[in-house]
Order: C-alpha cells, then sequence, then structure tokens
C-alpha cells in the first residue's frame, strides 16, 4: 500500500492541472456563447477558399 | 403569384403587384419591399448564401429610413466608443439587435469581414455583442454600422462605461467557484470513502493521516474561495438583524471545517471535511441555475436604452452640431425634430409639438407639449420641431429610473419563493434553536458525540430544498418556453397562467397576420379622385401605430401634414394643406364633418376590414382591407378550449368582420367596436366574475389592456418595449406557444406543489434522527444532498418532455446532418 503515499500526492497535482486548465478555460471565455461555435462549424464557407489575412 | 406568398428575406407576405425580387439558386424569389431585396442581395452577393439554408427563423426586414450614423465618425466619438490599438486600429463594442439564430452571428462576422479594414473580434449571439477592430484610415464606423443596418441589425457603439457586461463576470465568476467545489467534491469524497472503510476495517495510521492532510489542503480552497457568497450572506443577514437561510449554511460549513481542521491538527478524531465540500457543491448548483435564469430574462434593460436616438442637434454659441446623447450635460440646449426622440430629460423653450409617450406611459395618444413642459427622454415628437433645455442625464434620467425598476421586477420571483423564503426564516430559527438545544443534551449526555450530532441536525435541516424547489423549475419551465418560441419576462406570469381560464384575444394583428392590405378603394364623393385619397391616407396614417397602418407603408404620402390628433383604436387626423382630416373607424371619421349627417348605408357591405377617409365635407372614400388569419389559429382555438380556457374576442373593428371571424373560429364570446378602455373594463369584468384572464395583443395599441390583465402575452413583432410590458412574448408569427406555455405552467405549479412537499417530509422525518445521533454528519450530508438532486431532478422533467421539440423542426435538422456528413 506504501505506493498511495506516492499517488495520492500525484492526484493532487492532477487536481490542480485540473483546476488551472478550468480556469483558463472560463478566463478565456471559452463558456461565454455556447450556441454560436456548434453552428459555425457547419457554417464556415468552404466553397471559397479563404485567403488568410493577418 | 399565390396570394400567400412570403418574402424571401423577412418572410412577410408579399402584395400581388410587388416588383421586388432576387436571384437565389438559379431561381427568382420574392421580397416584400426594397429594403429586404437590398438585405437579401447584399448577402449573396458576398456568397453568404448559406445563412439562408442554416436560420432557425426569418429575419428582419431593414429599417427602410436609415439612420444618421456619420455622428460616430467624429473624433470626439471615436475616443469616447472605441480604444486605440498600438497599430493605430480601434477597437469597438457593439450591443447588437434584431439577432434571432446562430445564423445571425455567422452572417455578422462575415459580412463585416469582406469590407477591407476590418477584423471581427468576436460575435456573441447570446450577449447580442460584437468586438470589432477596424483601421479608420480605410473604413469609417459608420460604415461598419451601416453595413449591420443593411443587413437588417442594428449595431449601437458601447462607451467605455456601459461596455464591462456584469452579468458575464457574474456568471464566470460562478462557473469557478462551481468548478472548484466540484473538483475539490470528488478528491475528497474518495479520501473520505477511504477513511470511512479505513475505520471499520482497520487502516494504516500514517496513511489516513495523509489522507485527512490532503483532505484538508484541497477543502480550504472550496471553503474560502467557493463558499465565501454564503459567508458574506450569512455576515449581511445578520448584520441587518434577520435570520437568513445562508445562516444556518455558513454555521455548518464553517464548523464542520473549522472541526476537522482541529482534529487533523491534533491528529485524533474524525474528519468532516466531506460534508463541508459536499454540502458548498450542491448548493453551488442551486444557485447557478437560479442565476442563469435571471440572467436570461435580464436582456430587457437594454431595450430601454435602444429608445435613445442615436444622435442629437445640440446648440451651442448661436451653432448647431450633430452628438451623441452620452455628450450632453445638464443645461445644454437641444433641438429635436419632428420624428426624432428626445435625447434627454428637459423642459420646452420654444415651440410646441405633439409628444408620443405611448412607449413609456401606454397612453396612445400623443399629448400637448407647450414651452415649460417638461420631456422624458425616449418619447417621440411627432410634430413640430422643439427647442429643449436638457433637466437631467444619465443615471439621473427618467428612462435609467425605469430601467431600474424592471430590474426590481425581475428581481422580483413568484409568490411560491417568496413564500419559502419567510417561511425559511422561521424555520432557521428554530433549526439554531433545535441545534442549540440538542448541543446541551448531548454536552451532559455524552460530549464526544455532541459535535458530530449538532453538525448532522445543521446540515440535515438545510432549507436549501425547500428553496431551490421553486426556482430550479421555473429555470425549467423558462428555458423550455424559450425553446418553443415564448419568453417568459416574468416569473410571476407562469404561475397566474396556471390558473387562468379566459383567454382574451385581440383579432388585427393577433388572430390575423397583421399585415394589412388594402384590396379596394371605394369613392364615396365623386369629387374624390383614387390616388389623392391613398395620398391622404397615407400621410395620416403614418403617424398611427395600428397594424392598419402598415397597409399604406409602401404609398407615398401626401406632404405638410400638420396638427396631428390620435384616438387610441378609432384613428388619426390631421390637417393637409388647410384642409382638416380623419382617416380611421366610419364613426370617428364622420364625426368630423358637421353640415351633411353621415350615411352608414354609403359604405360597402363587406365582411373584410375597412376604414374611411373624410374630410369637413363628408367621408371621401372607404378603403376595404384585408388581413388573414394567422394559419395555425383554428388549431389554436381547439386547444386552448381543449385546456379549459375559453378563448375570447376583443377587437376594435365593425362587428360584421368580428363576428365572422368569430363564427370560423368557433368562439362565443367576441365583442367588436372596442376602444382600449372598454377593452380594459371587459377583462375587468371578467375578472369581477372571478375568472383568470390571459390577454393575448400586439402589446402596443392595448398596452393598458395587458396590464390590466392577469398574464400578458405580446407578438413579438412589436416593438422593444412593448415586449417590455407582457408578461410573455411570442418570438415567431404561431400562437401554438401559448397552448405549450398553458401546459408547461400547469406542469411546474405541479412540480413545484410536489417539490415543496417532498422537502417537508424530509425534514419532517431526517430531523428527529439526527437529533437522536442515529445520523452522522456524513449521512446527513448525502441525505441533503439526494433531497436537493430530487427537487432539481423533478424541475427537470419539465425539459425532458420538450424532447420532442426537435423533430418538429425536420427540415432544418436535416440540413444540419446533410452538412454535417457533406
Amino acid at each position: 500500500m506504501n505506493i498511495l503515499y506516492l499517488l495520492i500526492p500525484l492526484g493532487l497535482v492532477l487536481l490542480a492541472i485540473a483546476v488551472w486548465a478550468f480556469f483558463w478555460a472560463v478566463r478565456t471565455r471559452q463558456f461565454d456563447d455556447l450556441d454560436s461555435p456548434a453552428m459555425q462549424i457547419l457554417l464556415d464557407d468552404d466553397r471559397a477558399p479563404r485567403k488568410r489575412r493577418g | 403569384m399565390a396570394a400567400d406568398t412570403r418574402c424571401f428575406h423577412c418572410g412577410s407576405e408579399v402584395a400581388r403587384d410587388s416588383h421586388w425580387q432576387v436571384r437565389y439558386e438559379g431561381g427568382l424569389q420574392p421580397c416584400c419591399c426594397g429594403g429586404c431585396q437590398g438585405a437579401a442581395e447584399l448577402i449573396l452577393g458576398q456568397g453568404l448564401g448559406r445563412y439562408y439554408e442554416f436560420r432557425s427563423g426569418d429575419a428582419r426586414a431593414p429599417e427602410q429610413e436609415t439612420a444618421d450614423w456619420s455622428v460616430f465618425d467624429r473624433e470626439s466619438s471615436l475616443r469616447r466608443y472605441t480604444l486605440l490599438e498600438p497599430d493605430a486600429t480601434r477597437t469597438v463594442s457593439l450591443q447588437l439587435e434584431g439577432l434571432h439564430c446562430a445564423a445571425c452571428g455567422w452572417l455578422i462576422e462575415n459580412s463585416l469581414r469582406q469590407i477591407p479594414g476590418v477584423r471581427v473580434l468576436t460575435v456573441q449571439v447570446s450577449a447580442e455583442r460584437a468586438e470589432l477592430r477596424f483601421d479608420p484610415q480605410r473604413v469609417s464606423l459608420s460604415m461598419l454600422l451601416r453595413r449591420l443596418s443593411d443587413l437588417g441589425y442594428r449595431g449601437r457603439p458601447l462607451s467605455f462605461t456601459g461596455r464591462d457586461d456584469e452579468g458575464a463576470t457574474e456568471r464566470r465568476r460562478a462557473l469557478l467557484r462551481l468548478a472548484v467545489a466540484g473538483f475539490g467534491m470528488m478528491q475528497v469524497m474518495t479520501f473520505a470513502a477511504s477513511l470511512y472503510a479505513g475505520a471499520l476495517e482497520g487502516m494504516n495510521a500514517g496513511l489516513a493521516r495523509l489522507m485527512q492532510l490532503v483532505s484538508m489542503i484541497v477543502a480550504t480552497p472550496v471553503v474560502l474561495f467557493s463558499a465565501q457568497p454564503f459567508f458574506a450572506a450569512a455576515w449581511r443577514s445578520l448584520r441587518a438583524g434577520t435570520l437568513g437561510m445562508d445562516v444556518p449554511v455558513a454555521a455548518s460549513i464553517g464548523a464542520a471545517y473549522l472541526w476537522s481542521v482541529w482534529v487533523t491538527l491534533i491528529g485524533h478524531g474524525t474528519v468532516y471535511f466531506d460534508s463541508a465540500v459536499m454540502f458548498t457543491f450542491f448548493l453551488l448548483c442551486g444557485r447557478y441555475v437560479e442565476m442563469s435564469l435571471r440572467h436570461r430574462s435580464g436582456f430587457q434593460q437594454h431595450a430601454l436604452a435602444r429608445l435613445l436616438p442615436e444622435s442629437v442637434l445640440r446648440m451651442r454659441d448661436g451653432r448647431s452640431e450633430r452628438v451623441t446623447p452620452d455628450e450632453l450635460a445638464a443645461g445644454d440646449e437641444i433641438c429635436i425634430l419632428p420624428g426624432e426622440r428626445v435625447a434627454a430629460d428637459g423642459t420646452v423653450d420654444l415651440g410646441e409639438s405633439e409628444i408620443d409617450e405611448s412607449l413609456l406611459t401606454g397612453e396612445s395618444a400623443p399629448r400637448r407639449r407647450v414651452p415649460g413642459d417638461t420631456l422624458t427622454a425616449g418619447t417621440l415628437n411627432m410634430s413640430h420641431p422643439l427647442t429643449v433645455r436638457v433637466l437631467r442625464v444619465g443615471p439621473d434620467s427618467t428612462l435609467a429610473a425605469v430601467s431600474r425598476l424592471l430590474v426590481q421586477a425581475q428581481a422580483s420571483r413568484p409568490r411560491f419563493a417568496d413564500q419559502a423564503d419567510r417561511v425559511a426564516a422561521w424555520f432557521v430559527g428554530a433549526v439554531l434553536l433545535l441545534a442549540a438545544g440538542v448541543a446541551a443534551y448531548w454536552l451532559q449526555q455524552d460530549a464526544a458525540r455532541a459535535f458530530p450530532t449538532v453538525l448532522a441536525v445543521l446540515v440535515v435541516t438545510c432549507p436549501c430544498a425547500l428553496s431551490l424547489a421553486t426556482p430550479a423549475v421555473l429555470a425549467a419551465a423558462t428555458s423550455r418556453l424559450a425553446s418553443a418560441g415564448l419568453l417568459v419576462t416574468r416569473g410571476r406570469a407562469l404561475e397566474r397562467l396556471a390558473g387562468a381560464d379566459r383567454i382574451v384575444l385581440d383579432k388585427t394583428g393577433t388572430l390575423t397576420r397583421g399585415r394589412v392590405r388594402i384590396e379596394r378603394v371605394h369613392l364615396l364623393d365623386p369629387r374624390c379622385d383614387a390616388q389623392r385619397c391613398l395620398a391622404i391616407g397615407a400621410a395620416l396614417e403614418r403617424f398611427s401605430t395600428h397594424p392598419i397602418a402598415s397597409a399604406f407603408a409602401s404609398l407615398d404620402p401626401a406632404p405638410g401634414a400638420t396638427g396631428l390628433e390620435a384616438e387610441a383604436g378609432r384613428g388619426v387626423g390631421a390637417s393637409i394643406d388647410g384642409v382638416r382630416y380623419r382617416i380611421g373607424r366610419y364613426d370617428y371619421a364622420a364625426a368630423l364633418c358637421t353640415s351633411k349627417l353621415p350615411r352608414a348605408r354609403d359604405l360597402p357591405d363587406t365582411l373584410q376590414g375597412m376604414i374611411v377617409l373624410s374630410d369637413t365635407q363628408g367621408p371621401m372614400a372607404c378603403f376595404e382591407l384585408s388581413d388573414p388569419l394567422r394559419e395555425d389559429v383554428p388549431d389554436a382555438v381547439l386547444a386552448l378550449r381543449a385546456r379549459g380556457l375559453e378563448p375570447l374576442i376583443a377587437s376594435g373593428d365593425r362587428a360584421g368582420v368580428v363576428t365572422h371571424v368569430a363564427q370560423r373560429l368557433g368562439v362565443v364570446g367576441a365583442r367588436a367596436a372596442l376602444d382600449a378602455p372598454a377593452k380594459l373594463s371587459w377583462v375587468r369584468e371578467l375578472q369581477h366574475a372571478g375568472h383568470g384572464v390571459v390577454m393575448v395583443g400586439d402589446g402596443i395599441n392595448d398596452a393598458p389592456v395587458m396590464a390590466g390583465a392577469d398574464v400578458s402575452i405580446a407578438i413579438g413583432s412589436g416593438t422593444d418595449l412593448a415586449k417590455v410590458s407582457a408578461d410573455l412574448v411570442l418570438m415567431g408569427e404561431r400562437l401554438t406557444p401559448i397552448v405549450q406555455a398553458i401546459d408547461t405552467a400547469r406542469s411546474a405549479r405541479r412540480i413545484i406543489r410536489q417539490n415543496l412537499l417532498w422537502a417537508a417530509l424530509y425534514n419532517a422525518t431526517a430531523v428527529p434522527l439526527a437529533a437522536a445521533g442515529v445520523l452522522q454528519p456524513w449521512m446527513a450530508s448525502i441525505g441533503m444532498s439526494l433531497s436537493s438532486l430530487l427537487v432539481v431532478l423533478n424541475a427537470t422533467r419539465l425539459l425532458r418532455r420538450s424532447g420532442g421539440r426537435q423533430s418538429s423542426h425536420p427540415p432544418r435538422a436535416r440540413r444540419i446532418a446533410e452538412a454535417a456528413t457533406a
């Protein structure tokens, strides 16, 4: 069972990463609009290749 | 061309002689007006025709007269509304109007992107916001706004003060709190399960201590960050001298956490981190659901700001200049031209004019304003230019006050929720007393068991199932109705809707499409010609908000109409070239001529609606109007009756027309020739007889009636503020969502009662067990959570039944599926 002394702190690290990732997602407004992105992949006009503009 | 041809762009009916059309996928599609044709050509010309495949509703017809956007190109406006970026481009945030589906966001984004020098940063459909970056050297802000207006949308630049979206910030923060509590709960529960198992089976003491330590590390941010709102609220309510629901919540979270930290540090005893964390998470879930509901109905606050004009003429040092209303200060002198909205509260200095205040007061007759009178921002100047001295601007203005009232109204919760809150306050007091009693008893009996027992009592009695019972159901009901095309603007309305048994329907614009056409012109006087009569009619009807006025919208009005008068539901009058004219109901129009008695038998015998134009010498012409019924009206009437709601028709139209419609629909109670006060007194009469009355109307001409009814439902084609004055707003063209609303309101009422009953039963059984020391705190936590979960799941039954909704749009679903596989 000694492996638990390693695994439990490791779990804590994973938890910290998960929380950090979620904070990043919320802060970068990934959750602000849940409706339009779903439509956008269907709508993006792929008939005329768009020139990439910087 | 078939009679019911629909406009390709906006879906409204196309006049038979319309010559507007666009070429789409090889065929010619009809349009109702030049504005729609222009918008459709613009969209198709940019290669964005896929918009028409994917949109989920008809577009709004673009406004014919474009506003003066150039005021936004001045240096001072650019400084106010845009942010200068390091590379000399500028960023602007726009509040958008007219969006109705995700395809609109796509259209705006792609259409603006094609203008050189513009970069679209984001378009958010749900928040109705867009953020753009543009190069002022290559493109002007007014050009962008005009492009939006050509597409049929309206963009209003947000100044920096109004830019911060409080709702979004609150939502993001709540999500973060919820996530921290959720992640924390998963971890702590794992350890808690191991610890409980370990306590039974025997566990390595070092390992147990490690688990306690890790639990503490995980629980700390949950209690300090996620549970912070509960502590803050409890502190606020204690300082205010009341016992809010948050007091026992904060007490149990705080006590469980501090006790567990103490146990962890001294190294022996049981920890209750799991109870504290689980409790926090489930409570936050409930709060999140409630907040989402609140934000969804918050859209109307913006509606009021939209009443202000884009620009206003400011007089300063004898010169006049166009400025935005934001730039006005108290004491400024402004000029309000006819047809313009008043930009700020003020007093009239010079001039006399008719002011239409209907959008603020519901009074549809314009008021005469003379020097010395006060004007309210957002009202409409109808006839003459006025010079106005600005009194109040910004947060002091009437509009801001009304907006604050609206926020309050939205915050008003249904009576059930209020009752639950009042009950909860007593409940909390009782719980705290009980906890103190239990503590005293157990300290004498068995001091070691005192703390866990008190904690179990505090947790198990948490009234959160009680307080979640109503908001969760309302959130589910609101969201279900929103997907059916019905916006609930006041939660209270659903409760009253469930108990209603009479539904009063307006005819024009409600039962009918409100797209009135002139079928025929009957001349009543040989001295007149039809063209002139139509022109005069158009000039007069320009000042009317009645749906009938739309029949004249496409005609060229005779110039120079002055001296406007209007009577709600009866007609309008004005002078042209010194001659007085009236148009409207026969008795109203004919009352103008004093010399010759009006003869009703002069009128053609028709079942269609009609209005009469008259001058001082007698009736001149009669316009025969047609206004077809909405397609689903017969079905809706049958369905309403099947649900015990007796449909009634209240119309301002002539008896013949109304009886005809009533007979076709099988409606027994129909009253004709009612003006707004008469409709209102009928509604009152019904209410006195003990009926719950639902009023369905366009929300403008019958605003006072709507306010008097128990529940008001507006057809969404009305103006923005009309939406605000109704409890529910129909977004589409069909009436059947009303039937759905009634079903949903009734299920909601049933589920709320079930929930309250459950919460009461649960507390009645769990409290004695907890006080007796049978329940451990973790059991109490699980019991409380399960109880809340049950309440929320019961509420979501409302949502699940709407699963069949998707199948009602097979064409759209199929198109999306095709696009996905393509």
